[in-house]
């Protein structure tokens, strides 16, 4: 029965006035602008052995884009392993991968679940990709390695709004980072991989000015440039000059076939660079 | 995982099958050119409660139906600002798609649905139908208003080879005959529909030069060759496999005049991702001269495993590959996949000789 005593408000939500000021809209159309050169990636740093408890552990931090607010891609791993299968699972002649990859729920604008959505599920099926090909499995017949990433921040820029859609290029981001920290924890734990495993990305991104070339540049920022067109995350080998993992994204005619060449070209430079950094905190922690 | 479903074949059946695929030209298991497809028998609009809807059978029996179902939803994030400038053209700037809009669940009888290889597919297929933006821009209504469509997968057989071809091309038959009812009102006004289902237009109009929906082929390299469309057996011992999403570009006349018009369509790259194939879990063989069973060796009783396993690779002996592929063997696949006349195009002809309805 409705109530016809009394005035009621409208039926179903309102939504209250939203007021723009001039000041907001100024400083929302600014962008911070990448200072890099466009094949230079962002500093790192990366530490092994930070878990004791773990077999082989691995802490990744890539710096900010020296702008406040903006933070940076932090990355934990543990490698649990190698170790028995369990009584009941069926014989295998190689070790088996596990990998699990977990946004922490504050890590993003959007809060993550605890339980794993599907680009989560996506990026560990990437990773597991990328590792099973460095790995030398046939050492460890009968046995099992988990890998576990918790990514503790999200690479977001702090300054643009949460409906602005460059999730799926944070992605591979995300995925390159987890592919080098991984990469290092497994050393850490003293897995036999054919070389140190690195990711890097590279993007065909577009000014705001109206006749702003597309360009190509390393380790993008998503927030830093207007328009990404494509982008392309690869996890490579440099000693034997092979791609264990390859994701290419985007819209590309078949006639520009040698701006996906240059595009994978520049992956591979951006994961030679990452690499530089793992082979040296390795050297390190040999030491 | 659906791509590393164990393959009940003995290292030595792998090795001949290996070998058999890296002659030139490659000799497959069911005899088909390294370009061919299986036959597969398509139909469309089979399920009437749905906006559209597609299944396909490929001959080895996996089969898969794809239901598309519409529904208006609101816009979020509109404050409701009622200034009236600009016309029509502003309008048509103003509509812009959201990815959420499109919502894309696969099943596969015998996997949980939050199996990480299910995850995989359905980011795939998703991710290529995104690609380009101008999908969810369809879907736009008015300012207050989108449709949110869902489309959901359903493998009915039970995966006898990666579904990932078979499920790609039954979603582009189910978006090509989807229809969404005529809208009659106008403005931001609340959408008021046609009830003629008759007058519904397509979501991809046909009989223009439009866009159609994305296909994503399977093609895997062992050796030299480049193989499509592989098997269970074949993706076995296959090097590398790769998944390329590709689409059809809109026919502008600038890209045309320019060089000689080649034979075919001209075709956009949207999407790339490597398969991690199954071969590199497979069970390596032991060659005789390490052999503790057989041979010199047998005499050597303290044979440690280890040294079996490192052994120099024996010419006829099975190894599971070790590594990636060379960029070069990658460019070479991504190429091969976008000649024009190629495969996609053959693909393409061959799903525009469906009929709808």
């Amino acid at each position: 029965m409705a109530d016809r005593r009394r005035v009621n408000g409208p039926v179903g939500a309102t939504i209250p006035p939203v007021f723009e000021d001039e000041d907001v809209q100024v400083q929302a159309t600014q962008r911070t602008t990448r200072s890099r050169a466009p094949n230079g990636i962002r500093k790192m740093y990366l530490k092994t052995g930070v878990t004791p408890s773990a077999s082989g552990s691995a802490y990744l931090e890539i710096e900010t884009s020296g702008k406040d607010g903006v933070s940076g891609l932090k990355l934990s791993c543990t490698v649990h392993g190698p170790r028995s299968l369990p009584r009941l699972s069926p014989f295998s002649p190689h070790i088996i991968l596990s990998t699990h990859v977990k946004f922490a729920p504050f890590a993003t604008k959007q809060r993550r679940g605890y339980l794993r959505d599907p680009s989560e599920r996506d990026l560990g099926t990437h990773l597991e990709a990328a590792l099973r090909g460095a790995i030398i499995a046939d050492r460890w017949p009968k046995s099992g390695v988990d890998i576990i990433i918790s990514i503790i921040e999200g690479d977001q820029g702090r300054e643009t709004s949460g409906a602005q859609g460059d999730d799926t290029w944070d992605m591979m981001n995300a995925l390159s980072g987890c592919i080098t920290v991984a990469s290092a924890a497994l050393a850490d734990a003293g897995i036999d991989c054919v070389d140190t495993v690195a990711g890097g990305v590279a993007a065909l991104v577009r000014g705001s000015g109206e006749n702003d070339t597309a360009r190509i540049v390393i380790d993008p920022i998503p927030s830093e440039h207007e328009r990404i067109e494509a982008a392309c995350c690869i996890a490579y080998l440099p000693a034997r000059d092979e791609i264990t993992n390859l994701w290419f994204k985007g819209d590309m005619p078949d006639h520009d076939m040698g701006i996906y060449s240059e595009l994978v070209q520049q992956g591979i430079q951006a994961s030679k660079l990452a690499n530089r950094v793992l082979v040296e905190s390795l050297g390190e922690t040999v030491k | 995982m659906a791509p590393n479903q164990h393959v009940l074949l003995s290292p030595a059946e792998l090795a001949y099958l290996h070998e058999a695929l890296s002659l030139t030209p490659p000799i497959r298991p069911d005899g088909r050119a390294p370009t061919q497809f299986r036959p597969l028998v398509a139909e469309t609009e089979i399920l009437p409660g749905t906006n559209g809807s597609a299944r396909i059978c490929f001959a080895d029996g996996t089969e898969a139906i794809v239901g598309v179902k519409a529904e208006v939803e609101r816009t979020r994030g509109y404050h409701g600002d009622d200034e009236e400038e600009g016309g029509e053209e502003k309008r048509e700037q103003e509509r812009e798609g959201q990815d959420e809009w499109v919502e894309l669940t696969v099943e596969i009888p015998g996997y949980r649905e939050d199996d990480a290889s299910t995850a995989f597919l359905a980011a795939m297929l998703s991710e290529a139908l995104l690609a380009d933006g101008g999908f969810a821009k369809k879907l736009w209504i008015n300012r207050r208003f989108h449709w949110k469509l869902f489309l959901d997968i359903i493998l009915i057989s039970p995966p006898l080879s990666y579904p990932l071809p078979l499920l790609s091309l039954t979603t582009h038959l189910a978006l090509l005959s989807t229809r969404l009812p005529r809208l009659k009102s106008e403005g931001d006004e609340d959408p008021f529909f046609d009830d003629d289902w008759a007058a519904a237009p397509y979501l991809y109009p046909q009989g223009t030069a439009t866009t159609r929906p994305p296909i994503t082929l399977l093609v895997m390299a062992v050796g030299r060759n480049i193989i499509f469309d592989p098997t269970k057996e074949e993706l076995a011992v296959a090097d590398v496999v790769l998944a390329v999403s590709v689409g059809e570009a809109a026919t502008d006349a600038s890209s045309t005049k320019g060089k000689g018009k080649a034979p075919g369509r001209s075709l956009r790259l949207l999407s790339v991702r490597t398969v991690d194939p199954p071969s590199r879990v497979t069970p390596p063989g032991v060659p005789n001269a390490t052999n503790s069973a057989y041979g010199i060796a047998a005499s050597a009783q303290k044979q440690p495993e280890a040294r079996t396993v490192e052994a120099q690779a024996v010419e006829g002996v099975w190894r599971a590959p070790r590594g990636g592929a060379k960029p070069a063997v990658m460019a070479a696949l991504v190429q091969k996949v976008l000649e024009r006349g190629g495969v996609a195009d053959e693909v393409l002809d061959a799903l525009d000789a469906v009929e709808l309805g």
